[in-house]
């Protein structure tokens, strides 16, 4: 009885803990109006709460701590994707709208009498400072903390030339700051603003301050931009303000833009026109990495599983040397290999076979060299997860059948393999699927190459569905499309995911199968 | 007592997992460049701390990442306050809105080279302080090339002589697919990217890449081809690889690779590109230079210690000792205008056209990129596959 | 399963996985060629470079600008942290699907598998903006700290790694458990004196999975540490590759050489736990 007593009220002092840091923080997000945040904490902490309460959940009750950072770190991103792809986020349209108002309102115009003072800084002993300027007319006027200026006649008390070199270097109480001290108060300096009239005085660089004026004004009320200068007004288009005449000011800003992406995307010629022959490369890409590697890394594994072989340890081992080496560098250095006129693969089969193959350059022969790249960089995995899965499958199995005269390849076919597929089918989908998605390998060795000759379509003979989508977000026009990428990723995934159910739905009939065992 | 260590363990690594950590902070400049950079910027950094007491902290981000961090963390405020980069990355970084315009007095202005301060200017502001400009030009081995061919008849001369492919050598070499290196042979003849309009504006519906100055250049990369000089799958590490090893005579590359030649000993010189038809072969120029962030909080700091510390010719000859690029202050550039390797650069440079920066320029380099491959690996007619990719680009320009 | 081969069958095998040792090793040999090579081209023209020099390995020793020998620190002990971790956190989620039978199970066990095949372009940004939130409540969860970079590889824990350990914990028998927990145990408590014991490969294999992905990640710890004596090496090689036309091949060659080195250690000693016949129960079907 002492052992179930112990665990219970723990539990509870854990969860009153959890409970009072996350009302804390609770309070502390919704006064920083983080609503979203304090929202999801809340739902979040009630349901651990019940978890851990609850007789009926004890399961869930496993799964709490990978939960958490899946939600955080996985399904979070998720729907951040989903969010910008309803938004024009990308090049143009990076800042929110605040801050491209703020931008706007911040920059200044210098009206034609606009005139420039010298000015002179000084500091006193509590680090106050007082500013000087100077005409052109040489009249002098003091700045204040007050910000309105006040002119002061030179011959002023104030003023002081301690050394009597003719320089004024004191005012009042004031030390002067030379030009050392004044770079190092340039960010004090360039926050102060003085009125004279109806314009204002800021510091424009080292030595001067010049008069200027506030060039835009926005109206939140009729959601436009005013040029004070010359009264043009600027509405807001699409996030960009916009001007009647089509005059478009810079930056612009991220605004929703509903389902324009994904009708882009389906309208577009240039992805809907090689859309079929893409889609099919990219199925047979990602089904050909999945066998090639778990093929090899299937036969290697049990190979490698025989008691009887010796040095097995050291063959697995230099067998996951692909698995080791930063893929970046392995795709060059491939890619160096298949190089038509240099590379070592054709010179070996110059030397043997008296041939050469154009293998980046011709449009079969480069999916060939992937696929070989592919298996190159894969194999090891398979190798690693099929060993993992091996240790699994009881020897009397196999003991049994041979004593019943089965051969190793029966026991192989009908034992072996069933088994193995049942644990490692979803980890095969699970590897068709990053495939589908894999374009770093195609971008390192192939860049999508070889083109197409072809008017219409930047699509190359290599390009997969994303590496060439993402292209065209990220090389289009308007510079970089995150808004169109997330649609594209969004699209994608429901691809995936549809071709992956399928694929589980099929292996569901395997894990019946290898219940009786 | 194996499990205690073992928790112990543990505990001690999670205990050395907190650590330090910085970011854009008031009264401070903190500057991004790329590794080639750092060393040079955190010197200079330190002696401009050592002069005005700011503190300067440079780090080091990887080139092809600087943009791209930059717009993601300015505008939560995580930005650096100074970023160094090519001139070709305003046009995307204004549109953003990240670049803060730089003023500089006339006197100031006077003392840099003109093209490198229009590289960096935009809608009529400047938007980079220019330190470095840079240009392909042509490289050859001297120990194969004594005397640099003038035109690019001769060149094809020389590079025949010397190509065999058997024995794995080659003549010349231009890296492909790639429209950057191949400009000057379509500029020599009048092809452009982007035509301008009567006030000097770009016009990027003004497509130049196929007009007759560009397929004159398109039929003179096939001749390359067919007359066995040019190869297929000639990328950028084939064509450094085999001219370190001395393998290749001539190339036309750019400042970049000279680390490597350096280091491989190879008897190197550099020259202008030579004329075609007797024209002028253009390349791209290049310029180099530090940028502000409109989200730095300290803008007029970064600007004094741009104007007042980098742009004197101490810095400057600083910064081009690591650089090997043509300094783009005129100071600096007279001091140093002795050395063959900028001279042949500056040559080069002074015949170029600055790349463009519009961010229209993202969608040109892709069309023209497979333009250039199917010309290369025989697939398609030069003029055709130039109109296709003048096609192309207009309509993707149009489409949006 | 496994019988004592003829002399000609173990020639067979062997050579066998001798070509494909050949055919694993030949471009790390290349690579090996590199970093002993002084014109820093990534592939010479002859596998012995004609300039040799060890050069990049003493630089990798000594560089200042790029430590290194701190960076492979910093990758060990990022990796093995989320590796420990994953394990123990799949293996408790793994537990739960195969013992007990809940609504939700099955659908459960498909969204995991479906929620990890979302492209993660965009979630580098959306994570850098969740922990720069963080960070300003709670320093060390955000950003440029190792803690949380850790924590956003474990979101992953809960993946295909379910799975695997799922399939291998559904051949143990539940007959142990059953007599354990007549004798008053819990569940908890036999998972961990009976499961975890006799799941010691499928654990190592989840641990060596996790730690080379982790170790060779560099897109997520790039946008998350921004200080240099906290990268990964992955991280810090990048700053090589990303240079503009990037010449110093040598020196991230022999960085990728020695990079390797802790992990072919690693899987060599966890090699030991890949031992089969353990799910055979103590107790007689």
């Amino acid at each position: 009885m002492k052992k179930f007593l112990f665990p219970i009220s723990l539990k509870i002092i854990i969860l009153g803990i959890l409970n009072a840091l996350a009302i804390w923080s609770v309070i502390i997000l919704i006064f920083d109006s983080h609503y979203w945040m304090g929202g999801i904490l809340i739902l979040g902490v009630v349901f651990i709460n019940y978890i851990f309460l609850s007789e009926k959940a004890y399961p869930f009750r496993y799964m709490v701590p990978g939960l958490i950072f899946l939600v955080i770190m996985v399904i979070y991103p998720i729907f951040y994707t989903i969010y910008v792809s309803f938004t024009n986020y990308g090049t143009g349209h990076i800042l929110n709208k605040e801050q491209a108002i703020e931008q706007f309102e911040n920059q200044v115009y210098f009206p034609k009498d606009s005139v420039s003072y010298t000015f002179q800084a000084f500091k006193n002993d509590s680090g106050e400072i007082k500013i000087i300027l100077f005409s052109p007319e040489e009249e002098a006027y003091l700045c204040e903390n007050k910000k309105i200026i006040v002119k002061v006649d030179l011959s002023d008390p104030r003023f002081i030339d301690q050394d009597k070199d003719g320089i004024i270097d004191q005012f009042d109480n004031y030390k002067k700051l030379d030009k050392i001290q004044t770079i190092q108060r340039l960010n004090e300096l360039q926050n102060l603003r003085f009125k004279k009239d109806e314009y204002i005085i800021k510091l424009t660089n080292l030595t001067e301050f010049k008069v200027c004026n506030k060039k835009y004004q926005f109206d939140s009320s009729l959601d436009r931009l005013l040029d004070l200068e010359n009264g043009k007004v600027y509405h807001n288009i699409e996030g960009y303000f916009v001007s009647e005449d089509g005059e478009r000011l810079t930056p612009g800003f991220r605004v929703k833009i509903g389902f324009q992406n994904f009708t882009k995307l389906i309208r577009s010629q240039q992805i809907s026109g090689p859309f079929l022959r893409v889609f099919g490369w990219t199925f047979l890409w990602a089904f050909l990495s999945v066998i090639t590697t778990f093929a090899l890394g299937l036969t290697l594994a049990i190979i490698l599983n025989d008691p009887y072989l010796r040095l097995r340890k050291i063959y697995r081992t230099l067998l996951i040397v692909p698995y080791s080496i930063p893929f970046f560098i392995s795709c060059l250095i491939w890619r160096g290999f298949f190089n038509t006129e240099v590379g070592i693969v054709n010179r070996i089969l110059n030397n043997f076979f008296q041939v050469i193959i154009p293998w980046l350059q011709d449009p079969i022969w480069a999916k060939v060299a992937l696929v070989v790249v592919n298996l190159w960089l894969g194999f090891p995995y398979m190798m690693i997860i099929t060993l993992g899965a091996l240790q699994s499958i009881p020897s009397e199995l196999g003991e049994a059948a041979s004593i019943d005269g089965a051969s190793r390849w029966q026991q192989f076919k009908n034992i072996t393999f069933p088994l193995l597929l049942v644990s490692l089918a979803p980890l095969l989908i699970g590897s068709f699927a990053f495939n589908f998605n894999n374009f770093n390998v195609i971008y390192l060795v192939t860049q999508g190459r070889p083109a197409i000759p072809g008017a219409g379509t930047p699509a190359g003979a290599t390009d997969i569905l994303i590496s060439y989508t993402y292209r065209l977000a990220f090389e289009g026009v308007r510079g970089n499309q995150w808004g169109l990428a997330s649609a594209v990723s969004l699209i994608i995934f429901i691809i995936v995911a549809v071709i992956s159910a399928i694929g589980f739905r099929y292996t569901r009939s395997l894990e019946e199968v290898s219940k009786n065992v | 007592m194996k499990k205690f260590l073992t928790v112990l363990l543990v505990l001690v690594m999670l205990l050395g997992l907190v650590s330090m950590v910085s970011a854009s902070e008031a009264g401070k400049l903190l500057i991004w460049c790329d590794e080639t950079r750092t060393p040079v910027l955190a010197e200079a950094g330190k002696d401009f701390t050592a002069l005005y007491g700011v503190p300067v902290e440079v780090q080091e981000v990887g080139f092809a990442d600087i943009r791209s961090k930059l717009t993601t963390t300015a505008p939560v405020g995580e930005g650096a306050d100074l970023i160094i980069g090519p001139h070709d990355w305003i046009g995307e970084l204004i549109e953003n809105g990240l670049l803060e315009p730089i003023s500089l007095f006339t006197e100031l202005r006077s003392k840099f080279v003109p093209v490198s301060l229009e590289a960096f200017t935009y809608g009529g502001k400047l938007y980079g302080l220019p330190y470095a400009t840079e240009a392909v030009a042509l490289f050859y081995n001297k120990d194969l090339v004594p005397e640099p061919p003038a035109t690019f008849e001769e060149l094809i001369t020389i590079a025949k002589g010397l190509t065999n492919r058997e024995k794995g050598e080659y003549g010349f070499l231009i890296q492909m697919p790639d429209p950057y290196h191949s400009f000057p042979l379509l500029s020599a003849t009048g092809g452009y990217i982007f035509g301008e309009n009567p006030d000097g504006t770009t016009n990027p519906l003004d497509v130049g890449l196929a007009n007759e100055g560009a397929i004159r250049g398109a039929n003179l990369l096939l001749r390359l081809v067919q007359e066995g000089i040019e190869v297929p799958g000639a990328d950028y590490q084939t064509v450094t690889g085999l001219f370190n090893e001395g393998k290749l005579a001539m190339m036309i590359a750019g400042p970049w690779t000279l680390g490597g030649i350096k280091e491989a000993g190879i008897n190197y010189g550099i020259t202008k590109i030579p004329t075609i038809d007797g024209q002028v072969a253009k390349p791209f120029v290049g310029v180099n230079g530090f940028m502000i962030s409109t989200f730095s909080e300290n803008k007029l700091l970064a600007r004094t210690f741009l104007t007042e510390f980098i742009a004197t010719k101490d810095i400057m000859l600083k910064l081009y000792e690591k650089a090997t690029r043509p300094p783009a202050f005129l100071p600096a550039l007279d001091e140093v205008s002795a050395n063959p390797d900028i001279k042949g650069i500056a040559i080069s440079a002074a015949d170029g056209i600055p790349m463009p920066k519009i961010p229209e320029m993202a969608s040109v380099w892709g069309a023209w990129s497979d333009a250039l491959e199917l010309i290369v690996n025989e697939k398609l007619e030069p003029d055709q596959a130039m109109k296709n990719a003048a096609e192309q680009i207009k309509k993707t320009i149009m489409g949006e | 399963m496994y019988r004592k081969h003829s002399f000609a069958g173990a020639f067979i095998r062997n050579l066998f996985v001798w070509i494909f040792i050949a055919f694993a090793i030949f471009p790390f040999i290349w690579i090996f060629s590199a970093s002993i090579n002084s014109s820093n081209t990534l592939l010479g023209q002859t596998i012995i470079p004609k300039n040799f020099t060890w050069s990049h390995y003493i630089e990798f020793f000594t560089n200042k600008q790029h430590p290194f020998g701190l960076w492979i620190l910093n990758s060990i002990k990022v990796s093995g942290i989320t590796a420990i971790f994953t394990v123990i956190l799949a293996a408790l989620g793994a537990y739960a699907f195969s013992r007990f039978r809940f609504k939700g199970r099955r659908t459960g066990l498909l969204s995991l598998l479906l929620v990890q095949m979302f492209p993660q372009m965009l979630a580098m940004v959306a994570i850098y903006l969740l922990l720069l939130n963080i960070g300003k409540y709670i320093s060390w969860l955000g950003l440029n700290h190792h803690i949380s970079l850790i924590m956003v590889y474990l979101g992953g824990a809960m993946g295909f790694n379910v799975w695997l350990m799922k399939g291998y914990f559904d051949t143990i028998s539940y007959s142990l458990e059953e007599s354990a927990m007549i004798d008053g145990a819990t569940h908890f408590q036999s998972f961990i004196r009976i499961i975890l014991p006799l799941a010691r490969p499928i654990l190592a294999v989840i641990f060596i999975l996790q730690f080379i992905g982790t170790y060779s990640d560099f897109i997520l710890a790039s946008i998350l540490l921004s200080s240099k004596e906290n990268y990964t090496l992955a991280v810090g090689l990048r700053l090589f590759i990303t240079g503009q036309y990037s010449t110093r091949w040598g020196a991230f060659a022999a960085a990728s050489i020695i990079g390797a080195f802790p992990i072919m250690v690693i899987f060599l000693l966890l090699q030991n736990q890949l031992v089969s016949g353990l799910t055979r129960g103590g107790v007689k079907e």
